[in-house]
């Protein structure tokens, strides 16, 4: 299969339990003393019905709000993420993976005691050459969306692979 | 329903203003933690025998714990729950020791069908002026 050939293909979807206990860990260990994280009192006081999302929570999310008995048809059928064969196969020859780019565009707040569902996809596979390396650069999209099927959060990054 | 209520006053807010400044000493401890925490347990992270044995001097910071410090600085500054976009370009790797600062400069300001926006270029430094990483931020304004 061409490197080409998986742009547009599903990486995975899941669904996503927003516990107080992952989000408050994962506020401190960023620095993030902020109470509205940690007392859901603080958070009602500043205007959320709980706890809100750090920033950046939702890259963790996988290990952090996923159970086992709570898993929606996978896209990919089984396969798995089709990133970890594309990486598979760049780094048979060797060379680094960087993370390059990493966006989030916020729809709406998510808060703690909510279940989000995510699905992800590659949306494009580039190369590019650099002081003699070639560079492959895997752009990826995970869309969350709430219990109404209404979009949450949107992140958008890339992945690169840096030839030896 | 939530209420929640912008931090910052549009018309208060001009192009060239600075939000407030956070330090931060990357410590080997910040790596255990992050790594619990997200679930990141690269060794390259987190086994300083394994990062040596790879030909590095150390272990190295998480890009997305630096993402982390930044956007706490943001929603400092704007407040939680208030942020439309946010994005960074990951520029070096940031090693034990450093002490990490973060730039925030409003660049734009925009009244869009969403709401007042203030647009800002994003930078987290390290004490030499070493740029790790660099973004942009849209955050609401009352």
């Amino acid at each position: 299969m061409e490197l080409k050939d998986y742009i547009g293909k599903p990486s995975g979807a899941g669904n996503i339990h927003l516990e107080r206990g992952s989000v408050s860990r994962f506020a401190r260990a960023v620095t993030d003393e902020n109470p509205v994280y940690h007392n859901k009192n603080a958070a009602q006081d500043a205007g959320f019905d709980n706890c809100p999302l750090p920033p950046t929570w939702t890259f963790a999310s996988e290990f952090l709000g996923v159970w086992p008995e709570d898993k929606p048809t996978d896209p990919t059928n089984g396969a798995g993420n089709p990133l970890m064969k594309i990486i598979g196969n760049l780094m048979k020859s060797g060379g680094l993976i960087l993370h390059g780019e990493q966006e989030f565009r916020y729809h709406q707040v998510p808060q703690c005691g909510e279940t989000l569902h995510w699905e992800g996809k590659i949306t494009d596979i580039y190369t590019k050459e650099s002081k003699g390396k070639t560079m492959t650069f895997i752009v990826m999209e995970n869309e969350f969306t709430n219990s109404k099927g209404e979009p949450v959060i949107t992140e958008i990054f890339n992945l690169i692979h840096r030839g030896a | 329903m939530s209420n929640i209520k912008p931090k910052l006053q549009y018309d208060a807010v001009t192009v060239g203003d600075e939000a407030p400044v956070i330090s931060h000493e990357l410590k080997r401890m910040d790596l255990v933690r992050y790594s619990g925490a997200s679930g990141d347990f690269n060794p390259m992270h987190t086994d300083e025998v394994a990062a040596k044995q790879a030909g590095l001097p150390s272990v190295f910071g998480h890009g997305m714990f630096s993402m982390g410090l930044l956007g706490r600085a943001v929603t400092d500054w704007a407040g939680v729950g208030n942020l439309k976009v946010y994005g960074v370009r990951f520029t070096k790797q940031t090693w034990p020791g450093e002490t990490l600062s973060t730039k925030i400069v409003v660049t734009g300001k925009e009244e869009t069908p969403e709401g007042k926006i203030i647009v800002a270029a994003l930078q987290l430094l390290n004490q030499n002026g070493e740029v790790k990483l660099e973004g942009t931020s849209r955050v609401l304004a009352a």
